[in-house]
């Protein structure tokens, strides 16, 4: 017990703590719709790009936060777009825009001079390096993505329930589809020093899984998915410090076992 | 008012008109039924007019609009012959009818005062009462069908469209829900199309028929305008059989 008190009386680990929980909330309340419209792959392609963006920020010496932000938006925009004027799948638009990301991101990478540790952050998130500044961005983008989904939450369902009906009843299903994708892009990319370009789609797609195991409802879903996001992380974040292992993947790791415990327990809750 | 009017609509899929320079209008207050054999292009009509799929000429307006883009502006009902989703989703029936009940921008969860009495008083008029907290996947297709005929009515639409509704309903759920309709019709002067293979319900329930199969056959009131000629060049010889089977495999 004391080791606790002693642990969380360290500044870093209270950042670190206050981090996990407000992507474990973040994370799992947008992966639900990721999860329901199948949208992992797309959710991969902005956090790659918004390593683009990072790389691009570091060559052109401007703020990585916001070069990343940036170039994750152009691209949801530039998918956006191209899938609805060449008629091309959804999926091969995304497979186009992740490569010319990556290549991009890669290229750039490779005319930075010396070793930069700082973009190895964003690749594996150290949830331990956080800063005041990280902290007051995830919470203010958090309440503002939360506030937006809540608001709109009944327009964003029915296109995910079925887009003819949403068109019928007088939804703007473009209009929706193109918020979503902004936000979740934006999302990805505030969540990204902490859990890492590589993981960041785990943390978006795992608790919101684990939680469709066990509901019936939405309120449910979206509900569980944080509940398992937070537990993910705080417990992910605890055992990282004790086992003195990289917080990203250990948080990852115990998001993954609760999926799986949530799995074996479906059977039994969902039969009524 | 003239709540619907169609002027010439063509849809081409593949080079192949799949239906043909439709022109009709339709009274507000009306209850039209659409008939056809499989194939004539009644679904395709539909979806054309609600702008769910485009179309190469023609003009559609609703209550003297333009249909393009004023969905917000007159409400629609509709009931899709076939709906498609996910069934894994985990959304239950009052959930579902909750979207639909304005306002639109709010948070669903927080229930308006009278929503949840709305949405179960409508549930219990299509017999889905005992459905409000089952999850939308787990329903049989015929309470599918009555919980989507609630949805359809939930936002007190002014004009109606249903695509063989009371398929995979009983018979007792069928007339409950023509008796529905009829109802709304008269207490609210809600205007309906209703796709039917069941002759009977256009006879029982229907002012006009709208007879078509690929382009439009003819219309009028269903006593003078189903004749055995009419009939008989729509299904041919073999119709009464056709109906039937249709009508119990749906
Ligand atoms: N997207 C499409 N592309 C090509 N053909 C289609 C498409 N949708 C429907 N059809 C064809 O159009 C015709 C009319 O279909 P439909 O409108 O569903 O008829 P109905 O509802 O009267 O049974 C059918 O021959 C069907 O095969
Ligand atoms: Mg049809």
């Amino acid at each position: 017990m004391n080791m606790i008190s002693e642990f969380i009386s360290y500044p870093f680990i209270q950042r670190a703590l206050l981090a996990s929980v407000m992507v474990g909330i973040l994370c799992p309340f947008v992966g639900n719709f990721v999860v329901l419209r199948r949208m992992s792959f797309y959710s991969d392609a902005i956090s790659h790009s918004a390593f683009a963006g990072i790389a691009a920020g570091a060559l052109l010496g401007i703020d990585l936060s916001l070069s990343s932000i940036i170039v994750a938006i152009l691209i949801a925009v530039i998918i956006a777009f191209l899938s609805e004027k060449t008629g091309l799948s959804h999926d091969t638009v995304i497979g186009i825009a992740f490569s010319g990301a990556i290549a991009s991101g890669m290229l750039v990478m490779g005319m930075l001079k010396g070793y930069r540790a700082d973009l190895f952050t964003f690749l594996f998130g150290d949830i331990l390096a956080i800063t005041d500044k990280d902290l007051l961005m995830i919470f203010i983008i958090g309440i503002l993505t939360v506030i937006v989904l809540l608001t709109f939450l009944k327009p964003f369902l029915q296109i995910t329930f079925n887009r003819d009906l949403a068109r019928v009843e007088g939804t703007s299903v473009r209009f929706f589809e193109y918020l979503l994708f902004l936000i979740i892009a934006v999302v990805i990319t505030v969540s990204l020093k902490i859990i890492g370009m590589i993981l960041v789609t785990s943390l978006l797609i795992v608790p919101a899984a684990s939680a469709k195991n066990l509901a019936s409802s939405m309120k449910r879903l979206f509900v569980l998915s944080c509940v398992f996001g937070v537990l993910s992380g705080v417990i992910g974040l605890a055992m990282s410090i004790y086992l003195n292992t990289s917080s990203g993947p250990t948080i990852v790791l115990v998001s993954i076992m609760i999926f799986f415990l949530t799995l074996f327990s479906r059977g039994a809750v969902t039969k009524r | 008012m003239i709540a619907l009017q169609v002027e010439n609509l063509c849809v081409k899929a593949d080079n192949r008109h799949l239906i043909e320079n439709i022109t009709f209008s339709i009274e507000e207050g009306r209850i039209v039924a659409i008939i056809g054999p499989n194939g004539a292009g009644k679904t395709t009509l539909i979806k054309a007019i609600l702008g769910l799929i485009p179309y190469e000429t023609g003009t559609v307006s609703l209550f003297g609009r333009p249909f393009k883009n004023n969905h917000s502006v007159i409400k629609v009902g509709y009931v899709p012959q076939k709906l498609e989703f996910d069934r894994t989703i985990p959304l239950t029936v009052s959930e579902l009818l909750g979207f639909t009940v304005p306002p639109v921008y709010m948070v669903p969860f927080m229930k308006r005062k009278g929503a949840r009495e709305h949405i179960d008083g409508l549930l219990k008029i299509v017999g889905a009462q005992s459905l409000a907290q089952r999850s939308i996947g787990s329903l049989s297709g015929g309470e599918l069908q009555r919980v989507m005929i609630a949805k359809a009515i939930v936002n007190d639409p002014k004009i109606l469209f249903l695509d063989e509704p009371a398929s995979g309903v009983d018979i007792e759920g069928q007339e409950r829900f023509h008796d529905l309709v009829k109802r709304l019709n008269k207490e609210k002067g809600l205007t309906v199309i209703i796709i039917s293979h069941d002759l009977n319900v256009v006879y029982r329930y229907a002012d006009d028929v709208l007879c078509m199969n690929r382009k439009l056959i003819c219309t009028g009131r269903p006593e003078e305008t189903l004749t055995d000629e009419v009939i008989k060049s729509m299904y041919g010889e073999m119709m009464g059989a056709y109906i039937h089977s249709c009508h119990e495999h749906d």
